[in-house]
């Protein structure tokens, strides 16, 4: 492919951000500079950009806590991939991260399990959890998983793929509805 | 004791609690993420003016976004201001949302629910 086929792809796919690397704080704060430039563009109604905002905001943390290193012991291989598009109907945050084989398990429950619930119980399930006393530095990756269904008022679409004996990939993909 | 001023950054709320007026402000948004260093300063401060504080507190709370791992901590202060009420003190939580912030508004609630104290969801125009 050239590199025009390749900017013509970009276009078709509406691509309007894709990062691969470690997640630092820094980057953290230049993506959601570029994004609030680039929705602020965007003709979409303020609370749609609100909820883009927002699952931005869980998903990348998410990357910067929870991330993986691809070499273990070193840190400056904690790569992970971002990338926002859109359709017609909706908006889409996919990340993707190197998970340990042995966290698979709970975290696919975890997921699994905000996935099956109707959004009243998804707000129980919320208040309950918020309520429980632990606070961890990482924020509780079950509270970010229910904002982030919430917020986005869809099912969490996620994948695993086998990397070697001990390390998956995971991706997510989160989509925010445009408004009619 | 002193009031606590904390400047807005683009990561993390403005902080405005007067120890005399009990007025305790929160605005902007909170998404750092490292949440701990932000708010342990906070509910310190929270701690000692529980024993001070005057008969009326006001929590005016407008924040346009925050992270989950805020949540907790902001939960962590209405307990705070929990100790207050059940001292006898008068308590007041004003939640502000945007007109269109639906989400905000329903966090607001939730917030009533877990937290028990009397709250004012207030919605803002959004100019």
């Amino acid at each position: 492919m050239n590199t025009y086929e390749k900017f013509r792809k970009m276009m078709d796919n509406h691509i309007m951000l894709s990062f691969k690397g470690e997640i630092t704080s820094d980057i953290i704060n230049m993506v959601l500079q570029i994004m609030e430039t680039r929705l602020d563009a965007v003709s979409e109604k303020s609370s749609v950009r609100k909820k883009i905002f927002n699952v931005l905001v869980e998903c990348m943390q998410n990357l910067y806590h929870h991330a993986e290193a691809e070499v273990e012991g070193q840190i400056d291989t904690r790569r992970a991939m971002l990338e926002l598009f859109y359709n017609n109907e909706f908006y889409f945050i996919l990340t993707g991260n190197y998970i340990k084989n042995n966290d698979i398990q709970r975290l696919k429950e975890r997921i699994d399990r905000v996935n099956s619930l109707s959004k009243e119980d998804l707000r129980k399930y919320y208040r309950e959890i918020l309520d429980n006393n632990s606070i961890s530095n990482k924020g509780g990756a079950d509270l970010g998983m229910i904002d982030m269904a919430r917020k986005s008022g869809q099912k969490l679409d996620y994948h695993f793929t086998e990397v070697n004996d001990n390390l998956s990939f995971f991706d997510l993909k989160v989509k925010i509805a445009k408004k009619k | 004791m002193d009031n606590l001023k904390i400047e807005g950054t683009k990561q993390t709320p403005e902080i405005d609690f007067n120890s005399s007026t009990g007025i305790l402000s929160i605005s902007g948004r909170s998404i750092p993420e490292n949440t701990f260093e932000f708010f342990n300063p906070v509910l310190l401060w929270l701690d000692e003016f529980s024993s001070i504080a005057p008969e009326k507190v006001i929590a005016k709370i407008n924040l346009e976004y925050f992270n989950t791992s805020s949540s907790k901590y902001i939960l962590e202060i209405l307990k705070r201001l929990r100790i207050i009420l059940k001292d006898g003190k008068d308590i007041l939580v004003e939640w502000y949302y945007e007109e269109d912030d639906e989400e905000m508004m329903e966090t607001g609630e939730d917030y009533e629910d877990v937290s028990g104290l009397p709250f004012e969801i207030i919605s803002i125009d959004d100019e």
